[in-house]
């Protein structure tokens, strides 16, 4: 039951990602991804890490995506741009370069495919073969015991990396005052 | 015990000319706004006391040697230190030979500065120009005071540097010729100083030191003990070469006519008083090494002779003002390295300081006419100027007197005692006697027709538009006390024969005895001597000459350009060669400075136009071709340039699942 | 859960592959931005999987989950950045197509 549950996730999280990857419109992208990252949650919660799949709900879908929804609502893109209709296709590249980003994805896909299955046989059974979710072992003091000992410097590294970007995307945002958009007068 | 203040001696000069080159920078900034910005006279009373002070601080030095001490030391600065190799401290050494050496330099320096104040007014480099003299006189004392040959090295190559600027001070006038003089005296000067670091190499390879008072000691041993013969020569030999190029000797002493080009206070000083003496001063320093060497002894002999001859007789026709008294100037450089090859260090050392202060006088008085003949330097264009200018005459005249050697003045007493000595030494040197009495005889000739044409006989420049007048004081007082000491300044070294000591003489004592032990010790025993009857005759003669040659020189020139005329018309293929020095540079024009110039010419249309140009414009043409081709891979497209990195990360990911286990 | 770790990997490898075809394939900058989050989640899996290989309910291997919060907090950060670029992008060319900012002069 509860692997029938992992294979209907994954089927999801797989259509979905196509979904991302083929909508015209950037708002069935956005909502394609978050149940992608939702089926990704569930996932992760079947594999006994509660914690990993509050946090992936509630940054991925709470914060990123809404702010991915947020841009393209604030640039009003939810339908076709008319500048780019004369093209030939507005939303992909031109045949040839598509065709070598598919060749590209295509070769990485099955080349990790092939390892994962030729590596397979070297994988130990895992251990804990069958964790009900109640009794999981993403035991969160161990977690946060790690993160503030052994992950202290990174951890402080991550901090100062959020506030050198919450001042860079400041300065981005700032710059549009000074300097007029290109193609308008300036006054 | 070690006297620190000893550095102080060149470093108030270094301070004086960074203070004027800094006032020079205030006056650039000003000229910015106001073309027509003059210098103000700060630089100059700057430079004027930093050079009393350097003068009084030489002085108070002096005072402490005249005493027991023979030298003082100051403590050495480990410039290159090092274990048993190469270990080089420089230290500020004030001894007899160095100490009478920084006194003339500070001294005739401190009066030139004064005068130089006041003939450099008005113009436009005032502040550089006491800049560079400044630093000058840092440099020629670095050169003297180091108690090693390094630090002489460092200020041999700094006063050339000065050189090569003050000659070209005024680089912009006369279609640039002040700069190629300069040049001119900088590449000639490349020689002898090539010639001088090699002789410095060979003398560290041989005794392992180049500390004055180590080397000494090594050379003395040498010599004593009869070894190293060969190197010694070499080494003296190289060393000459080096003081061939500063002194102006043959074949290099083609650079210092030009470098007449100059302000006239940088003749005076630096062309006449200081820094062409460097080579004699380096001479007299490794006294041992030069006596040690029959060979180079007489090389220097010989060289000091012919170069004395063949410039005496180019100064007799020449009729530039200045190049009359640079010819001079090297012929009396001459003179001195024929006493120097003769063993005589201390009628060497005598010569210059007498030299300094009569021809330091001569090109300042020159300076003086020049200056009240609104820049006339050709003095078939002069005469009469007695009567315009009596104070610059009279001094002048005194100079003239003590160069041609009249008796009693100064320059009587130093030239007869190299003559006396070269008699002494017998064989070969009568002949450069013989040589050397004749340039004397040349320049008693040649002073007083220089004297004759400039003071008397009718005015022959336009009196309409040239009104000749006398210098102001600042020029003129200056020019009084260096006539004084050209008159009196005989009484260091008076001969033997007037039983009084000589003063110079047993003053120098303790820097030459080494040389004269080595001397002695090479002859057998016994030093070049004369009896009392021959030195009279000697100094009779003398006296004879250049009384006579000077009364000849002055009467037929005192009314007017007749006897010029007459020479010329008479042997003119005679007047050629003696106003063109004989040709020696218009050979080297033809022999070494054209096909070095046809080979420039060569090189940069060949092989640089050709060769190089072509190799890089072919390299820079392929490049572009291949960046022509390539650039379609940069087509700003970011999917493009993914794809080519996703395109590689693919064929390494297939790799690895593919291969291996 | 018994499922065997190399099917969660091969989740991983195909959702990365749809990742890089959409990066590749895409005009639009914020789908291209979106697909690699997608990509990043595909390496989150993969951390995951080996943490759960790797660990039994008294000994927790943590490495994995750590990995993927910083990896999570990476990604956030580069949306950001990256979706404020387009802003700027766009309030300078009235577009998101990546065909328009072909050129560094502009």
């Amino acid at each position: 039951m509860v692997d029938l549950l992992f294979y209907v996730a994954a089927l999801v999280a797989v259509l979905t990602a196509v979904g991302v990857v083929l909508a015209r419109n950037p708002v069935v992208s956005v909502v394609s991804l978050l149940s992608c990252f939702g089926s990704l949650a569930v996932i992760y919660l079947l594999a006994g890490f509660q914690f990993l799949a509050a946090i992936q709900i509630l940054v991925y879908g709470g914060a990123i995506m809404v702010l991915f929804l947020f841009v393209v609502m604030l640039l009003n893109l939810g339908g076709l741009n008319p500048e780019d209709e004369d093209r030939d296709d507005p939303l992909f590249h031109d045949r040839r370069r598509s065709a070598g980003g598919l060749a590209v994805a295509v070769a990485l896909g099955s080349a990790s495919l092939i390892g994962i299955l030729r590596g397979a046989r070297h994988l130990a059974e895992p251990t804990n073969g069958l964790v009900p979710p109640e009794e999981g072992f993403d035991a969160l003091p161990a977690l946060a015991e790690a993160m503030f000992t052994r992950y202290s410097l990174p951890f402080e590294a991550a901090s100062v990396l959020l506030l050198a970007t919450t001042v860079g995307v400041m300065v981005l945002a700032k710059r549009q005052r000074s300097i007029p958009p290109a193609g308008e007068e300036r006054s | 015990m070690t006297h620190d203040w000893l550095w102080l001696i060149p470093a108030l000069p270094l301070l004086g000319s960074l203070l004027c080159a800094l006032q020079h920078a205030q006056v650039l900034r000003g000229r910015a706004t106001n073309p027509d910005l003059q210098p103000g006279v700060g630089a100059g009373a700057t430079a004027i006391a930093a050079m009393a002070a350097a003068f009084g601080l030489c002085l108070r030095g002096f005072g402490d040697i005249v005493g027991e001490t023979e030298l003082l030391q100051s403590s050495s600065w480990a410039w290159i230190p090092g274990g048993g190799g190469l270990d080089i401290q420089v230290a500020m050494v004030l001894d007899r030979l160095s100490g009478a050496m920084a006194l003339v330099v500070t001294g005739v320096g401190l009066l030139i500065h004064v005068y130089a104040a006041g003939y450099m007014r008005g113009d436009a480099g005032y502040a550089k120009f006491f800049a560079f003299l400044n630093l000058f006189v840092t440099m020629m004392l670095v050169l003297i005071l180091s108690g090693n040959m390094v630090g002489t090295f460092v200020g041999w190559e700094g006063v050339g540097l000065c050189s090569y600027l003050l000659i070209g001070f005024w680089y912009d006038r006369d279609g640039g010729n002040p700069g190629h003089a300069a040049q001119k005296a900088f590449v000639v000067n490349r020689i002898g100083d090539a010639c001088f670091l090699l002789g410095m190499f060979l003398l560290f390879t041989t005794f392992g030191t180049l500390d004055y008072a180590n080397l000494i000691e090594g050379i003395r041993a040498a010599a004593m003990g009869g070894e190293n013969a060969g190197t010694l020569t070499l080494a003296a030999l190289l060393l000459f070469g080096g003081a061939c190029g500063k002194s102006a000797q043959f074949p290099l002493f083609t650079w210092l006519p030009d470098a007449m080009a100059g302000p006239t206070p940088v003749s005076a000083l630096i062309h006449a008083a200081t820094m062409v003496t460097s080579g004699i001063y380096l001479v007299i320093r490794l006294n041992p090494l030069f006596a040690a060497s029959e060979v180079a002894l007489f090389l220097v002999a010989a060289i000091g002779a012919a170069t004395a001859l063949i410039a005496g007789s180019s100064a007799l026709r020449q009729r530039d003002l200045k190049g009359i008294l640079a010819y001079s100037t090297v012929s009396q450089l001459g003179y001195m390295f024929l006493a120097l090859g003769s063993g005589a260090w201390v009628a060497a050392l005598f010569h210059v300081i007498t030299h300094a202060f009569f021809k330091a006088l001569l090109f300042l008085g020159a300076g003086s006419v020049i200056h009240g003949m609104h820049e006339e330097k050709d003095v078939h264009k002069m005469g009469g100027l007695r009567r315009h200018m009596p104070r610059t005459f009279i001094t002048f005249t005194c100079g003239a007197a003590a160069l041609s050697g009249l008796p009693l003045l100064s320059g009587f007493f130093s030239k007869d005692e190299i003559l006396a000595h070269t008699f002494a030494v017998g064989g070969a040197w009568w002949l450069l006697w013989g040589v050397g009495l004749f340039t004397a005889a040349l320049t008693a000739y040649y002073s007083w027709r220089m004297v004759a044409l400039v003071f008397f006989g009718e005015e022959r420049f336009d009196v309409a538009t040239v009104h000749p007048h006398e210098s102001p004081p600042i020029m003129t007082v200056p020019l009084m006390v260096l006539a004084a000491l050209s008159l009196v300044g005989g009484i260091i070294g008076l001969p033997a024969v007037f039983h009084v000591p000589h003063l110079l003489g047993e003053w120098l004592d303790p820097v030459v005895r080494t040389g004269n032990e080595i001397l002695e010790h090479r002859s057998g025993g016994h030093l070049p001597h004369l009896s009392h009857t021959m030195e009279w005759i000697l100094l009779g003669l003398g006296s004879a000459i250049a009384l006579g040659c000077a009364h000849l020189g002055f009467h037929r020139n005192k009314n007017g350009l007749a006897a010029e005329v007459a020479f010329e018309t008479d042997h003119p293929k005679l007047h050629g060669a003696l106003s063109d020095a004989w040709g020696i540079d218009r050979a080297y024009y033809a022999g070494v400075v054209t096909p070095v110039r046809f080979l420039a010419a060569l090189v940069a249309v060949f092989i640089d136009a050709f060769c190089i140009d072509g190799a890089i414009n072919a390299m820079a043409d392929a490049a572009k071709r291949a960046g022509t081709r390539l650039k379609a891979f940069a087509d700003g497209q970011v999917a493009s340039y993914g794809l080519w990195m996703g395109g590689g990360a693919a064929v390494i990911a297939l790799l690895w699942a593919l291969g291996g286990n | 859960m018994s499922v065997p770790t190399e099917h969660l990997l091969a989740l991983a490898a195909i959702l990365f592959a749809i990742g890089v075809a959409g990066f590749f394939t895409r005009r639009n900058l914020i789908v291209v931005l979106m697909s690699i989050e997608l990509m990043l989640n595909a390496a989150n899996l993969t951390f995951v999987a080996g943490s759960r290989l790797h660990s039994s309910t008294g000994a927790v291997q943590v490495d994995g989950p750590i990995f993927v919060i910083f990896i999570i907090a990476v990604a956030a950060v580069e949306a950001a950045v990256g979706l404020a670029l387009v802003i700027a992008l766009y309030r300078q060319k009235q577009t998101v197509s990546l065909d328009a900012f072909a050129r560094l002069e502009d």
